[in-house]
């Protein structure tokens, strides 16, 4: 039995170019007007993106652990992310600014304790480094629906599973409210609703899949920056830059979890000497802080795709780059091509997004 | 414990009508690590208490249609913003069941659940610790009140769970992150006689 169930699993994967991503945020808002709209999720953002070097969301969620002891494949405790350290869904002096008699002097403020501001996005574009080689990139984060998922064994009632497209979803009939998916997550991706007293996640916008519709992410992303496909499929772009070229890598893949969220990683300007002669040697973003997000195959995947530029700079062609520039839009959305506005209201799938 | 035949407010802890009724004191003892059910809970909890309300004590009363338990314990008063305070009452689904793992899947036990901040209660089926699902059709009631650093909580029923002839009871401290299995259960079945 476990061959044939075996034979039938494919896994999803999505795969974001961080050298196309602006942290424009349209996949979080495009998935926060999607799904998380409800009572208790405020302060869900299933979708997020972060600028790196960052303490990101939740507040220092690197810092949390969770995941997989990959020596002895031990669960590893982990800490379980406060509504604090999520932060956000903030009320505001609406009232005060807009009706007050205040013209001008009352500002549009969080109602929360200063020290206990935080929220997606808090630390946008500060990153790292002195001028003129400060640097920063922007980081999308969803659930990595991993293959090895830690949330899931680690619950007591059974309230997630895997489905046979590789997406972790759960059943929150079945869900408790217990949270130790939320401590076992190495990714800090499970968020809690207090108001219902579940834990809720990235869904994989698997009715959308089951309609033939990319994920909303995936979809809404106007820089062309995010594929979705099957790792399996050889025609995928995905597997293409997973498997075949290895330049799309999981983050923080020791924590041992299988993640299926790929990352290209990003490619970055020369330092800048004080004399302001250009140093061709070493790039503005230190290559050990991207080993130490994308482990030590990140060095090889940026030779490779320099190496690719500088073929196409001398006349040449690449594959790879074509892939990457997505000059065809649809080529991101794997199988799932179909226009969301073709749909039937109420009929075999969601509308919108 | 002798169910007393009352009529009147029992659904409120400070009813009068509790002043009366027999109150009985409750030995509890942590759920045993091993016996929790994910090896990341063992893992995540090998070094940390939990179950360390040691005692609780209960009053029962019917009014013939609904039995009535009104369970107090001494709350732990370090705040936690995160979990919440929660008691049980547990009773028999199959004539008995081993209490210091809440229950397995051959004689799972019923819990009628309440949780500080929870809208409402619930009845879960317990095959071990935490391992449990929810009972959507039980028509329970309660009330907790937190007084005096003692919580007072009054959980009912259906009376003819009294059938059933004993009464378990589990206290989660929130203080200290309790939840699922992660709690303090009653060492032995105490005998229900209906008065």
């Amino acid at each position: 039995m476990a061959a044939t169930t075996e034979a039938k699993v494919r896994q999803l994967a999505w795969v974001y170019d961080l050298n196309k991503c602006i942290g424009c945020q349209t996949c979080s808002v495009a998935c926060k007007v999607l799904w998380t709209r409800d009572e208790g999720e405020k302060h869900h953002w299933w979708m997020s993106v972060n600028t790196m070097p960052g303490l990101g969301t939740p507040k220092a969620w690197e810092t949390m652990g969770g995941g997989v002891d990959t020596t002895t494949g031990k669960p590893l405790p982990g800490h379980q992310p406060t509504r604090e350290e999520f932060g956000g869904g903030f009320e505001f002096n609406y009232d005060e600014v807009f009706y007050g008699g205040t013209s001008g002097k009352a500002h549009l403020e969080p109602q929360a304790p200063r020290e206990n501001r935080w929220a997606m996005n808090w630390d946008e574009d500060q990153g790292a480094g002195e001028w003129p080689n400060s640097y920063y990139f922007y980081l999308p984060r969803q659930c990595n629906h991993c293959s090895n998922p830690v949330c899931m064994t680690a619950c007591p009632t059974g309230a997630l599973h895997k489905t046979d497209d590789g997406l972790v979803l759960r059943d929150e009939e079945t869900c408790m409210g217990d949270r130790f998916c939320m401590e076992a997550c190495p990714y800090k991706k499970v968020y809690f609703n207090y108001e219902r007293h579940v834990g809720q996640q990235c869904i994989g916008c698997f009715p959308r899949i089951e309609a033939g519709v990319a994920p909303a992410c995936v979809r809404q992303c106007p820089g062309r920056a995010v594929f979705i496909g099957y790792l399996e499929d050889e025609d995928s772009p995905v597997h293409k830059l997973v498997r075949e070229w290895k330049i799309a890598l999981p983050l923080h893949a020791e924590a041992g979890t299988g993640p299926n969220v790929y990352y290209v990683p990003p490619l970055s300007p020369y330092r800048l000497n004080e004399d302001m002669s250009i140093d061709t040697e070493t790039p503005r973003i230190p290559p050990e802080y991207l080993e130490s997000l994308f482990g030590p195959s990140v060095h090889q995947a940026l030779a490779t795709l320099k190496s690719e530029m500088d073929s196409v700079r001398e006349g040449g062609s690449s594959e790879m780059l074509k892939t990457l520039i997505a000059y065809k839009w649809q080529e991101l959305l794997g199988p799932f091509t179909v226009d969301p506005a073709t749909l039937t209201p109420g009929g075999n799938g969601h509308q919108g997004a | 414990m002798k169910v007393a035949k009352l009529t009147g407010a029992l659904a409120d802890p400070a009813a009068a009508a509790w002043q009366s009724v027999e109150n009985v004191r409750v030995s509890l003892a942590p759920v045993a690590l091993e016996a929790q059910p994910t090896e990341y809970i063992r893992e995540a909890w090998r070094d940390r208490d939990y179950g360390q309300t040691a005692e609780a004590q209960v009053k029962a009363a019917s009014d013939g249609d609904r039995l009535y338990l009104r369970v107090e314990w001494a709350d732990d008063p370090v705040p936690n913003h995160e979990f919440q305070d929660a008691v049980s009452a547990i009773f028999p689904t199959n004539g008995s069941g081993v209490l210091a793992t809440m229950g397995d899947a051959e004689k799972p036990l019923a819990l009628w659940f309440w949780e500080q901040g929870r809208p409402g209660p619930l009845r879960l089926i317990s095959s071990g610790p935490g391992v449990v699902t929810k009972d959507a059709t039980a028509n329970l009631g309660a009330n907790g009140v937190l007084a005096n650093g003692r919580w007072s909580v009054v959980l009912s029923g259906p009376a003819d769970v009294a059938q059933k002839r004993k009464v378990a009871l589990a206290v989660w401290n929130g203080s200290r992150d309790e939840r699922a299995g992660l709690a303090a259960v009653s060492q032995e079945w105490l005998p229900l006689e209906m008065e």
